[in-house]
């Protein structure tokens, strides 16, 4: 199970609001990956691939915003929401930078709470260190 | 320019360099969605913002016609309408946006233990230079400033 492709969904193309989010596994680390917009209509699809990641007991996540090109309040509810009910000992990373995202997300003190990193790889590194 | 945006759209539309006005938008996540890539659209034709200020003001926008699309109009069981106007001042090179419901917004404080709801107020507080929220029985208010906002074309870095 190296590659898995979650979904994408099914909100009509008028809105423009898709999201695609992947999940990959990296020595009992997961990753979720995601894409697209991330806002009111698509944050309960990042919220069920974060729970079904977290079902399937990694030690630890990281969620990758890094193609994420648009990130609202619902979207950060969802991380800080995955951080503080993650289970005992799996540790829950970010990766995000730009504008609009890492931005918002230090702006209202997201950053403080889930660590943010700019890269995957230093997620990572974090996450084996 | 005539905006070429004016999908299927129940309320009145305009784009133009100094003004951008959506009003009678059905307050549902779907047409909130739209109006902010509109927006988006807009400024980025226009205004020469900088990456960072255009993106706080997209988000801005699109919380506060989320709050809209979430809360204001749960008690009346259906969605209702938003206005967005948004006006650029070329004496003041500043951009006002307002977003009008005439809903009741759901303005108390998350439950007390919930971090992961909430927010859309803090944002819009910290991405726009200066921000209100009126709340009145005949709806809510939400206005919006930025300054420094130069047409494209005419950005003095």
């Amino acid at each position: 199970m190296n590659e898995q492709r979650e979904s994408t969904d099914g909100t009509p193309p008028a809105s423009g609001s898709t999201c695609e989010v992947n999940e990959r596994w990296s020595d009992g680390v997961v990753v979720i990956a995601v894409s697209g917009v991330v806002d009111m209509i698509t944050a309960p699809q990042l919220e069920e691939a974060i729970k079904s990641a977290l079902a399937k007991t990694p030690t630890g996540l990281v969620v990758d915003l890094s193609d994420v090109e648009f990130l609202a309040s619902a979207g950060m509810g969802v991380l800080v929401a995955t951080h503080d009910d993650a289970p005992d000992g799996i540790d829950i990373h970010l990766v995000a930078e730009g504008p609009a995202t890492s931005r918002p997300l230090k702006l209202v003190g997201i950053a403080d709470i889930v660590p943010l990193h700019a890269t995957l790889d230093e997620a990572l590194a974090a996450l084996s260190s | 320019m005539i905006d070429s945006m004016s999908a299927p759209f129940l309320g009145r539309t305009a784009a133009y360099a100094d003004r951008f006005e959506r009003i009678g938008v059905i307050a549902d996540p779907d047409s909130v969605a739209r109006v902010r890539e509109e927006f988006a659209s807009w400024l980025g034709e226009f205004f020469e913002f900088g990456a960072n200020r255009a993106s706080d003001a997209v988000l801005a926008i699109y919380e506060a016609l989320a709050n809209t699309a979430e809360f204001a109009y749960l008690s009346a069981g259906r969605p209702g309408t938003v206005d967005v106007k948004a006006s650029h001042d070329p004496v003041e090179s500043s951009l006002t946006v307002t977003v009008a419901d005439r809903g009741l917004w759901r303005t108390a404080a998350p439950t007390p233990g919930d971090r992961s709801r909430g927010r859309g107020i803090a944002l819009m507080k910290a991405l726009a230079d200066r921000s209100s929220i009126q709340t009145s029985t005949g709806g809510t208010l939400v206005r919006l400033y930025w300054a420094r906002v130069h047409p494209a074309g005419t950005s003095r870095h």
